[in-house]
């Protein structure tokens, strides 16, 4: 069918035309205008479509990836996991604790002398004075010493064989008291015991003596008295109660009575306890301190309670059951002479160095963000950079190096100096200097990139220039540029018309090639740390992750993919540029 | 159809030759004691240390619808005398009318650019003369267009009639230089010259790139339309056969002199410079039986930048005598507008009683 078609339009056109055909008769040739000749050819080469290939690849990965990724460039992604944190501190005790009872208050000068006088001291009852006052402090057992002072609790009349007993004060005096002291004071003895307290005698008035007995006001003990609720408080610091619960502990006894009140004790050991009233705990002993590490933390006393009954047995670990019912795995250390608890703690973590996952292909980067995000959202940067600086730096060298090549002349040369001096501007050091500058004025990123972009333009646009003026100095002096002029068209348009087109092709084999190059100078800038700035991303300002050793080492998806897409892109690049240089010569007539 | 186009075509002819007819002068191109030298710059300053003497003191007339043919070895400056005429590389003294009046360094660059049409140019390399990008109608048409030679509904018919004057076919305008042979592009850049309608045209060496067969089609050609447009020629060339078949007068330069000017007939037959004697005793005959009397000159062409005192040939000349070395001849008008530049043909020149002498070793 087609080929009939094509017969009769053949017999049309012969009939038309009249003209047999001559061998080099060009309808023999389907006509191909330059253009459509450079694509066949371009098509034709493999390598080129290769390149294509992976530049289209790159483009979809860019500009549609970042539409499709669920995820922004600088979304930030956070895990919950338990971590050991450091907690709490725990001392032992080595310092005296003085409860005093009510109505007496224990000097600073009374804490002092103790300390001195009567600390590490073997005797069982010492005696010192403070503030005029005189102390007896009694050994009850190791690290409980009860503190007392004398006091006129009576006095007793002789009355020939009648001894009257008055007390002083609102003392109570028992039976067995009053006929002790009667006893004394018929044998003339200075002191006397009843129900096992030494009471002394002092001659008073005359015919009277006034009983001196010791009254205990206040105790001293390396115990700590934490009241398992706030009720308890004012009972954990009472004198009678401290004062009842400790002798009960040092007894071993398992019950105690405050104030008409029984409680039940449950030792752990001679330096442990808890109280308790009927089934609940009121009070907790201990000799070990906990703080919590960080203010702000209340530590239950729960918690002081498993850590000290921990530290008493020596675990390293122990489990503690928080208000919520969650079971928290602590870690006990020992510092110096203090503990440490460290507490696994739920924290709202960073999700940093993620492995790849379903949720994130090539897992997460430094800051905790999608490397996948990150390498399309960087992809556009890259290419944009790449896109954006050859199109500046092509401008520029176009119209400088075409008005140099054009007029020639002092012109050119005065141009071509201009590009010499430009050429010996270092640009390392240049750019880095200019990194600096942006540092210091903590520039906008985005304004940084648009900064970066201008500055990489105006660095870059020599080499252009020098090829544009070669080539139109060249094509200045070929006959149909004379021809041009000779037929008398006018500059502007034997400019455009003449001499661009011939430029094109190698402008566009240039620019094509140096697109690679700019990404390149671009990547390396990143990973410098003087081009592209979080929270932006470019495929080298990733790779610069790779600085890290832990990161180099163990996190492969972060850096290797950013640096296979630098160097596809780059291969593409290369391998289009060299088909188009392929495609536009026109001696490669394949 | 092709009636039709025919006689278009004629009616066009009659036109052309009309207007090209009326108000102009009968000399299409007076050359007058042009020169043309190009500075050598040398140091550090660009300093002008000397000059080549491309062009010398040339001048001649060529009269409307004639052929002048420019024959010399290569370096003789025949191109740079096509191109310093067209103000294509500017004169360095002299004078060029066009049409009796018209002076091209006395034209602002706007009129320079309207008069351009009139005069044009055929290159020797119809490779590098088309712009490889553009399609052939628009190489053929695009002056046309700039000058608004045709009106704009017109046009296409207009570049299709002169396409098949120079025989190009209507349906190759859509197609690139690199798909045509050197006589087709050849053929290209006739008609981009010939679409202008011009008065003049400069061929220079425009079948030396050509295979012979091509060469005959193109010199037909060329004088096809001469005839059809009433076209003057100044033909460049080094090949005399071509010279003697298209050419009405000869000019024969060497550095930069014109050396010897006749009408064709009067300098084949009676050539009167050593140097045309030379270099027409070089034309092949095609008859294996007659003896060729080749006169050989030794040496090659001086240097231009430094040309030889007196006679320029008198380095290479089988007649020269001391006159020659010291004193530059006169042009000597030997009658029928026959010109020789030699002392042998002047007789003040006092070389008929110097007594023979061998040229300085």
């Amino acid at each position: 069918m087609s080929d009939n078609t094509n017969m009769n339009l053949n017999t049309n056109e012969s009939g038309e035309e009249q003209q047999p055909m001559s061998l080099d008769d060009g309808r023999r040739v389907k006509v191909l205008s330059p253009g459509m000749m450079v694509f066949k050819r371009f098509i034709r080469n493999k390598l080129a479509i290769v390149g294509i290939c992976i530049l289209v690849f790159m483009f979809l990965f860019s500009f549609l990836g970042g539409v499709i990724s669920p995820y922004r460039q600088d979304q930030v992604f956070h895990k919950y996991d338990k971590a050991n944190k450091e907690y709490a501190g725990a001392v032992v005790n080595t310092d005296y604790r003085f409860t005093a009872a009510e109505g007496f208050t224990l000097t600073t000068m009374t804490r002092a002398n103790f300390n001195s006088k009567v600390k590490g001291s073997e005797e069982a009852e010492v005696k010192f004075e403070a503030d005029d006052v005189t102390y007896l402090a009694r050994k009850v057992d190791d690290n409980f010493y009860t503190l007392s002072v004398g006091e006129q609790l009576g006095t007793v009349t002789v009355l020939g064989k009648i001894t009257d007993i008055k007390s002083i004060g609102d003392a109570e005096l028992s039976k067995a008291l009053k006929d002790a002291a009667t006893a004394a004071v018929k044998a003339s003895a200075t002191s006397f015991e009843a129900e096992g307290v030494t009471y002394t005698l002092t001659k008073g008035a005359a015919k009277s003596y006034v009983i001196n007995g010791m009254k205990e006001v206040a105790m001293v003990s390396m115990l700590n008295f934490d009241a398992f609720t706030s009720e308890y408080d004012t009972l954990a610091r009472s004198f009678a109660f401290r004062k009842a619960c400790e002798t009960a502990m040092h007894a071993g006894a398992d019950s105690f009575e405050v104030d008409g009140t029984t409680y039940r004790l449950d030792i752990e050991d001679e330096t442990n306890a808890v109280a308790y009233l009927g089934d609940t705990e009121v009070v907790n002993i201990s000799n070990i301190i906990v703080n919590p590490v960080n203010n702000g933390v209340f530590l239950s006393i729960d918690y002081k309670a498993a850590v000290a009954e921990a530290i008493a047995e020596k675990h390293t670990t122990f489990d503690f059951v928080d208000e919520n019912g969650e079971t928290v795995k602590n870690t006990v250390t020992m510092r110096n002479n203090n503990y440490v608890i460290f507490t696994e703690q739920a924290t709202d973590l960073i999700d940093m160095y993620a492995p790849p996952s379903k949720e994130h292909w090539l897992g997460t980067d430094d800051h905790g963000m999608d490397v996948l995000t990150r390498l399309m959202y960087g992809g556009r940067i890259s290419l944009m950079v790449g896109f954006i600086v050859m199109i500046l730096e092509n401008l520029i060298g176009i119209v400088i190096g075409g008005i140099s090549g054009y007029f020639g002349g002092w012109v050119d040369t005065m141009l071509m100096r201009f590009v010499d001096l430009f050429n010996s501007i270092p640009y390392y050091p240049m750019m880095i200097i200019a990194g600096a500058i942006m540092d210091s004025f903590e520039v906008n990123p985005y304004v940084r990139l648009y900064m970066m972009m201008a500055i990489m333009g105006i660095m870059g646009w020599t080499g252009v220039a020098r090829v544009v003026r070669g080539q139109i100095l060249s094509l200045r002096e070929q006959d149909f540029m004379v021809a041009t002029e000779a037929t008398g068209i006018a500059v502007s348009r034997r400019i455009f018309r003449h001499l661009v087109p011939n430029v094109m092709p190698l402008l566009i084999v240039q620019a094509t090639m140096g697109l690679g190059g700019i990404i390149l100078t671009e990547a390396t800038l990143s990973f410098l740390g003087l081009g592209i700035k979080y929270p932006l991303a470019s495929w080298g300002s990733i790779i610069n992750a790779a600085s890290n050793i832990y990161v180099m080492t163990y996190c492969w998806f972060i850096w290797i993919p950013a640096g296979l897409l630098i160097v596809l892109t780059v291969l593409g690049f290369n391998f289009v540029g060299d088909g188009l240089r392929d495609a536009f010569d026109p001696k490669m007539k394949r | 159809m092709s009636e039709v186009k025919e006689k278009i075509l004629n009616e066009e002819d009659q036109k052309i030759s009309v207007e090209s007819g009326e108000g102009a002068s009968d000399n299409v191109l007076e050359v007058k004691h042009l020169c043309k030298y190009f500075p050598i710059k040398a140091g550090l300053f660009g300093r002008v240390v000397g000059h080549v003497h491309a062009v010398e003191d040339v001048s001649f007339t060529l009269k409307r619808g004639t052929t002048m043919g420019l024959v010399g070895e290569s370096g003789c400056g025949k191109t740079t005398i096509g191109k310093t005429i067209l103000d294509l590389t500017p004169k360095t003294s002299g004078e060029v009318i066009f049409n009796g009046n018209v002076h091209l360094d006395k034209m602002s660059s706007k009129e320079l650019r309207a008069f351009r049409p009139k005069i044009q140019i055929i290159f020797q390399d119809p490779y590098s003369s088309l712009s490889p990008r553009l399609p052939v109608g628009e190489i053929i048409g695009e002056a046309v267009r700039e000058h608004n030679l045709v009106p704009p509904e017109e046009f296409d018919d207009y570049i299709t009639r002169i396409m098949e004057a120079c025989g190009l076919h209507d349906y190759q305008k859509d197609r690139y230089p690199h798909e045509f042979s050197g006589g087709q592009r050849q053929r290209i850049c006739i008609a981009r010259a010939v679409a202008l309608n011009p008065d003049f045209i400069v061929c220079d060496e425009p079948v030396s790139a050509l295979d012979v067969s091509i060469q005959a089609q193109i010199i037909n050609l060329l004088e096809d339309l001469q005839e059809k447009f009433n076209l003057t020629y100044l033909f460049i060339s080094h090949d005399l056969s071509v010279v003697q078949h298209i050419s009405d007068t000869v000019g024969v330069m060497y550095l930069g002199n014109m050396v010897e000017y006749a009408s064709k007939e009067e300098i084949f037959a009676n050539p009167l410079h050593p140097y045309t004697q030379a270099l027409f005793s070089a034309i092949p005959v095609p008859d294996p039986t007659i003896k060729m009397n080749r006169i050989i000159l030794e040496g090659s062409i001086p240097s231009p930048s430094n040309p030889p005192s007196g006679c320029k040939f008198h380095t290479r000349c089988r007649n020269c005598k001391g006159v020659c070395r010291k004193m530059a001849p006169r042009t000597m008008d030997m009658g029928n507008g026959h010109t020789v530049a030699c002392h042998i043909y002047d007789p003040e020149s006092g070389y008929a009683t110097e007594e023979e002498s061998k040229p300085e070793e």
